[in-house]
């Protein structure tokens, strides 16, 4: 026993020097009438935050369960902190903090019994928990509601909470799945900011899913997936740089004229069509701008010039926007109001039927 | 193994430490059989005249009631694995690096203490209801109710593994639950019944509880040949059919919730 204790320490160590903490090779799963994820592969390294974009359905959540051993793939390799996910999953598991999208906190307890049931499930030592217990409770601004009932919390404090729970045993990776979902922008903002701390303090490398364009940014390294496929992976900076320049956006009386007008005098610059308006990449757009008004005849009714963002890059690729399907669900949970199931809600605790909606829709 | 013995408390502590959180719930746990005892046991006992039964009709009903709470209060408990599913906190445990193994012994020994507290105050009562008892019977018959509060949460485990939802849980008390409470002997003593009821009784571990602890309430109070007449099995068996069933229960409800996802 003592030989095996021991050896599990010295890998431990070795497993805490590896650069490329997560490796994915040729990843696929296959549910019962979609394929989640058709062949991924992608790595991350020690204290980077990894940030997986893409929309609902796309295999996020999938390429989460796997690598948390919490679903088995059909192939392809998955080692995290250098552990194999369907062979070592309790050493995996031990290595990682998990936040999910749904809250898996236990409403009767206070935050602190919270922490420490988990820290005892995960095997910390009664010492050890009461010093990190401060620290984490700080870091979160909750030191002085430490005492209260979670189910008294709102649902950013949950997150908070919920948040630095992952990081009481002092994980290598952590996993946020969609951290910042359903909070207001300055609860969205401040989890950042926590995000970023734990980053800078320990090195934990930090892996999350989002649909948040402008959260994406802030990440060290993008991968942009899509129908359970990557279709492009490197820095919100080169990736942005792949669209080159700037972008001019116009709207015209006469789009189809202008279009056909434009092609013939600017054959070398791609022009699109982007709902009712038309877009053009180019370099030194500022300078742009007056040749194309002279240039087409029908009268110019907007026109925008702005530089390329991830948004740009994720049409550029899918050739769709992300949050088309986003904007109709969310219509469709509006009109709820109006449905007589509404009224059953007095009786069932609300949003569990929801929660296991989205579930499904994310599988 | 010392980090087991953790993992197996900690799932315990929660168990126990929301029982007693919850003081709504851990009052009416007590409040119902107390009032079975007290309107039933009175009104009941008005049907049978004193000169037909050998003994007081409280020392037949009392055991029965006993059994039946603390049943059902092993099996509610562990109906918290299905609270925690739809309220996410059932993730939490499940992805932490603990056997479920564990987990599930951890929250069969919590919901088997919870039942034991019930249990315990119940029996507070005996002396106001002419029930005779001393040290040693008492600690006998906290073992009795350890046995059965231990195998109805393990079989609680193994229904509540397989549970979706919360409302669930008034199907499953009304085909599983009823039956065996109506058939433990609990309200009539099941000697006289025709045989089909016997032959049903005989599988029925309730049954067996029940005869138990009538044995081990009341021996103090009566002699062998009175708690005879109220009983269909000896002592020796009944622990014998609860160890037993205890053992196989406790295997095929981890397997169940090994099963879980």
């Amino acid at each position: 026993m003592k030989d095996l204790s021991e050896k599990a320490e010295q890998t431990e160590e070795n497993q805490n020097n590896i650069l490329e903490v997560i490796q994915v090779k040729n990843l696929k799963k296959r549910y019962k009438h979609i394929t989640a994820l058709d062949g991924i592969s992608f790595s991350v390294k020690r204290g980077e935050i990894f940030g997986f974009l893409g929309p609902n359905g796309a295999g996020k959540t999938t390429t989460i369960n796997i690598l948390c051993t919490l679903a088995l793939p059909d192939s392809g390799l998955a080692y995290v902190n250098g552990y194999h996910v369907v062979n070592q999953p309790n050493l995996v598991r031990k290595s990682i903090g998990l936040v999910f999208q749904e809250t898996t906190l236990d409403n009767h307890l206070t935050a602190e019994e919270n922490l420490y049931l988990h820290a005892m499930l995960y095997g910390v030592s009664r010492k050890d928990f009461i010093k990190r217990k401060r620290e984490i409770l700080k870091l979160c601004e909750l030191w002085n509601k430490r005492k209260m009932k979670v189910e008294t919390f709102s649902g950013g404090m949950k997150r908070r909470l919920e948040l630095v729970r992952a990081l009481i045993h002092w994980p290598q990776i952590l996993f946020l799945d969609e951290p910042t979902v359903g909070l207001d922008p300055q609860t969205r903002k401040k989890i950042w900011d926590y995000i970023f701390t734990v980053r800078n303090k320990k090195n934990t490398t930090i892996f999350l899913t989002t649909q948040y364009l402008n959260e994406a940014e802030r990440c060290d390294k993008i991968a942009i997936i899509d129908h359970g496929n990557i279709v492009a992976i490197d820095t919100p900076k080169n990736l942005k740089r792949m669209i080159g320049g700037d972008i001019i956006i116009f709207k015209t009386e006469n789009n189809k004229q202008a279009e056909k007008e434009f092609r013939k005098k600017f054959p070398e610059y791609p022009i699109k069509w982007i709902g009712k308006e038309l877009k053009i990449e180019i370099d030194n757009g500022d300078k742009f701008l007056p040749i194309l008004v002279k240039a087409i005849s029908p009268h110019i009714t907007s026109m925008q010039l702005r530089q390329p963002t991830l948004e740009d890059v994720f049409l550029e690729i899918t050739g769709r926007k992300i949050r088309e399907e986003i904007n109709g669900k969310l219509e469709k949970e509006e009109n709820q109001g109006f449905d007589i199931s509404s009224f059953f809600t007095l009786f069932n605790p609300p949003g569990t039927e929801g929660k296991n909606q989205r579930q499904k829709n994310d599988e | 193994m010392n980090k087991k013995l953790q993992t197996l408390y900690v799932i315990w502590y929660r168990e126990v430490l929301i029982y007693l959180r919850n003081s709504l719930k851990f009052f009416t746990s007590i409040f119902l059989p107390l009032l079975i005892l007290i309107f039933f046991g009175t009104g009941l006992k008005t049907i049978f005249p004193a000169p037909v039964l050998h003994y007081d009709f409280a020392q037949f009903f009392f055991p029965g009631i006993l059994g039946l709470s603390v049943s059902i209060m092993a099996i509610s408990s562990t109906m918290s694995i299905v609270w925690d599913r739809e309220f996410g906190f059932l993730k939490e445990i499940l992805v932490s690096p603990i056997s479920r193994l564990y987990i599930a012994l951890g929250k069969i020994l919590g919901a088997t203490t919870t039942a034991l507290l019930q249990g315990t105050l119940i029996l507070l009562t005996m002396p106001y209801l002419g029930i005779n008892f001393d040290i040693p019977s008492f600690i006998k018959i906290i073992l009795v109710i350890f046995l059965i509060g231990y195998g109805m949460a393990a079989l609680g485990i193994f229904f509540a593994s397989r549970l979706k939802r919360i409302e669930s849980f008034s199907i499953l008390s009304q085909i599983i639950i009823a039956p065996m409470a109506f058939l433990s002997g609990a309200f009539f003593p099941l000697k006289n019944v025709p045989s089909w009821m016997a032959t049903m009784a005989h599988y029925n571990p309730l049954a067996y509880s029940v005869d138990a602890l009538r044995w081990v309430v009341l021996s103090k109070s009566l002699n062998n040949e009175e708690i005879l007449l109220m009983t269909t099995h000896s002592l020796p068996v009944c622990l014998l059919f609860l160890l037993t069933f205890n053992i196989i229960i406790t295997f095929l409800s981890v397997r169940m919730f090994k099963k879980l996802n």
